[in-house]
């Protein structure tokens, strides 16, 4: 097949759409390719020409990095931790979600904006409540703790995901269902679910996102290394009158490889729900 | 059948033996303690070496168990949630600086160790002035310090060279002469910062502000609320000078990292900081070999310099008695001279407590912490540092408002009439 031929104004466009698109990518990747070349350059380098590539790739900030922290225990905790909060979360979120896209009961939308709502709390303001009633439920110190307040933490979220992906599913598929017999169960398992798999792992991937990289309440919920999670694992390589950047940058660049694989692999979830909700409510 | 006997008489053994260790240590007090002196911080060897000889000395009875808190903004945080809840404190709190004692005094949270300080002699008598300053409260013994904060500046010894220097000034005229000739020689003479609470700032300018009376009196004073006096906008005048054309252009919007570096690079001749730094200069992931070297330490100008015990460790109300003891024991040696002869020998931690003796072999060990102290020790003018004295809240106005300063975008009136309303809205308890 001939390829139509593209008039001067046309290739103009796409050239420009190509510049466009590689200063995009340069934006994208810089920082991170940055955090990565930091990681085997001094401190000295890192600090006077944080620019430049390293005089030698050496690998002695990694060694560094895992000798200050225990950096696996910690990423193993972190997995954990955010794979069950994350399940939980979906599972939670997906029956509330349903319920709220199609069932009609009284106070349904005060509801809904309430449980919202709780998204534009700050975290600073959750803290002390959140650290009295972990500390007397007698979770402090606790996978569970952290796992309950990450599943709470991104409740906001996956419930308006959630939401608006039964919404978008007919109501005659599960009219269908009703009529082939499936009661309430098996029509949400087996006739519902299948249906949102897109928006549950939308909901998933930011819920992951959020348990992964959040540092506050597991620093204020934890006390031993074997409920630590990765994020706490970077302050140890920075105090007030102390610092290894290449420590640091190499405690970085082995906490965020998770998350970019995970991004890259579910881009277009992350990305349908960023846009989930704008066409039907 | 004789070896059947054997194996099981050998099982009997081991379960009596057994039974007998657990219930020894079942007694044991456990004292969990939470600290920031981990990873990178400079006390992280030292504190863990107390750690060891306490778990070792009180085996059987008390043992400690370290929490790992990395950061000391870190730290602060977790500490304060937990005043702020009304929850049990961990049993030991490091006040380290961080206005940690008043917070946890304000909820009731913390014993008052003067019974078990005046019963030890030797406990007792650290508690001289700038102690009670620091650690009492309407005359009672609350805390107790393990560190001091004696600090002057250090100085790059080849660069005053080449400036035709010879050593540090002894006056402030000197002093800003000796600018004058670095800055005559290409050599940017000061390291300076604006993020983080500006620390290398904060020092050059308290120790500027020391140097007149009324200066002086209002360094001396304990969460001022007014900032507007002649002496304090003459030192901001001063460092919005000094920021203008004696420094780094990433002074501005830079934290003690990048104004360190310049140091360590020589890319400046003189950082205001403490002796915890001397180990870095020996660094050579932050420096060329042989920097140690080419570093002279100094006290400031108009014989002045930092030296003040930093908050110490403070006993929580606990529950238990028994663990209440535990921590007033915990505390008692931490804080002894023998525990800060061992923070001196392994981390270079100035010692808070007179009776320190500083040896030849630590002298040798750290020559430049030698030279500083024998300098320190000839001052006559004392004090602790600017923001140390601010009330809670104020070193995050004061850090926000310096790029103003630093740029001309606001004068030092401006500045000091910031820091007044903030410390007048907001005055310590």
């Amino acid at each position: 097949m001939k390829r139509a031929k593209l008039s001067p104004g046309e290739r103009a466009v796409r050239i420009f759409g190509y510049i466009l698109m590689i200063l995009a990518v340069i934006v994208a990747l810089y920082p991170i390719l940055w955090v990565i070349l930091s990681s085997f350059k001094t401190n000295k380098e890192i600090l006077s020409s944080g620019l430049s590539l390293p005089e030698h790739f050496s690998l002695d900030g990694y060694k560094q990095a895992l000798e200050m922290a225990p950096i696996f225990q910690f990423f193993a905790t972190s997995l954990m931790i955010s794979v069950t909060a994350t399940v939980l979360n979906v599972l939670f979120l997906s029956m509330s979600g349903y319920i709220f896209a199609k069932k009609r009961f009284r106070g349904k939308n005060i509801l809904f904006w309430i449980l919202s709502l709780s998204m534009v709390i700050p975290t600073t303001a959750l803290l002390s409540p959140v650290f009295t009633v972990i500390s007397k439920m007698g979770l402090y110190d606790t996978k569970a703790a952290l796992i309950i307040v990450y599943i709470a933490l991104s409740m906001p979220v996956s419930l308006m995901i959630l939401r608006s992906t039964f919404s978008a599913i007919p109501d005659e598929l599960e009219e269908a269902a009703r009529m082939d017999g499936a009661g309430f169960l098996k029509n949400f398992f087996l006739v519902m679910i299948p249906c949102a798999k897109g928006g549950m792992a939308s909901a998933a991937v930011l819920a992951f996102l959020e348990s992964w990289n959040e540092f506050t309440f597991a620093l204020i919920l934890t006390s031993s290394v074997s409920t630590r999670t990765l994020p706490l694992s970077l302050s140890y390589f920075t105090a007030q009158f102390s610092f290894n950047y290449t420590a640091l940058f190499a405690a970085i660049t082995i906490a965020v490889i998770p998350s970019i694989v995970i991004f890259a692999f579910f881009q277009e979830q992350v990305n349908q729900s960023l846009v989930a909700g704008s066409v039907k409510g | 059948m004789k070896l059947r006997k054997l194996a099981a008489g050998s099982l009997v053994f081991c379960m009596v033996a057994g039974a007998m260790a657990s219930s020894a240590f079942a007694d044991e007090i456990v004292i969990n303690y939470p600290t920031f002196q981990v990873g990178a911080n400079t006390s992280a060897p030292a504190i863990a070496e107390l750690v060891n000889r306490f778990n070792e000395e009180y085996a059987g009875q008390y043992r400690i168990e370290v929490e790992e808190v990395p950061g000391d903004e870190n730290y602060a945080d977790k500490i304060t949630v937990q005043i702020a809840s009304s929850e049990t404190l961990p049993p030991v709190v490091y006040g380290a600086g961080q206005k940690l004692l008043d917070l946890a005094l304000q909820a009731d949270a913390v014993k008052d160790i003067s019974e078990a300080v005046d019963a030890d002699p030797d406990w007792a008598a650290m508690y001289t002035e700038s102690w009670e300053e620091v650690n009492c409260r309407d005359g009672k013994k609350y805390a107790s310090s393990m560190e001091s904060e004696m600090i002057g500046y250090f100085y790059n010894k080849e660069l005053f060279e080449q400036a035709g220097i010879d050593g540090p000034a002894a006056t402030w005229d000197e002093f800003f002469e000796d600018l004058d000739k670095l800055k005559e020689a290409g050599i940017t003479p000061l390291a300076m910062d604006t993020a983080d609470g500006a620390w290398c700032t904060q020092l050059l300018v308290g120790a500027y502000l020391a140097s007149t009376e009324e200066g002086m009196e209002f360094l001396k004073t304990k969460y001022p609320t007014d900032y507007n006096n002649e002496a304090m906008i003459n030192a901001m005048a001063k460092a919005q000078e000094l920021y203008q054309n004696y420094t780094t252009l990433d002074a501005v919007g830079g934290a003690y990292e990048n104004a360190a570096n310049n140091f360590f690079s020589g890319n400046v001749a003189i950082i205001c900081n403490g002796p915890w730094m001397i180990s870095d200069f020996s660094d050579e992931s932050k420096t060329e070999a042989g920097f140690a070297d080419k570093v002279g330490a100094a006290a400031y100008p108009d014989s002045f310099v930092y030296d003040a015990p930093i908050e110490g460790m403070f006993v929580t109300k606990q529950d238990d008695p028994a663990l209440e003891e535990a921590a007033v024991a915990m505390v008692q040696f931490f804080t002894s001279n023998e525990a800060q002869a061992v923070a001196l020998d392994l981390s270079g931690m100035v010692p808070a407590s007179s009776a320190v003796e500083i040896t030849d072999e630590i002298l040798e060990k750290y020559p430049l912490l030698g030279e500083f102290l024998s300098q320190a020790s000839a001052c006559e003018n004392r004090a602790s540092t600017l923001t140390g004295n601010m009330v809670p809240g104020l070193e995050d106005i004061w850090d926000n408002e310096l790029p103003n300063l630093a740029s001309g975008a606001s004068t030092p009136e401006d500045f000091c009439q910031v820091l007044t309303d903030f410390a007048a809205a907001n005055p310590a308890q």
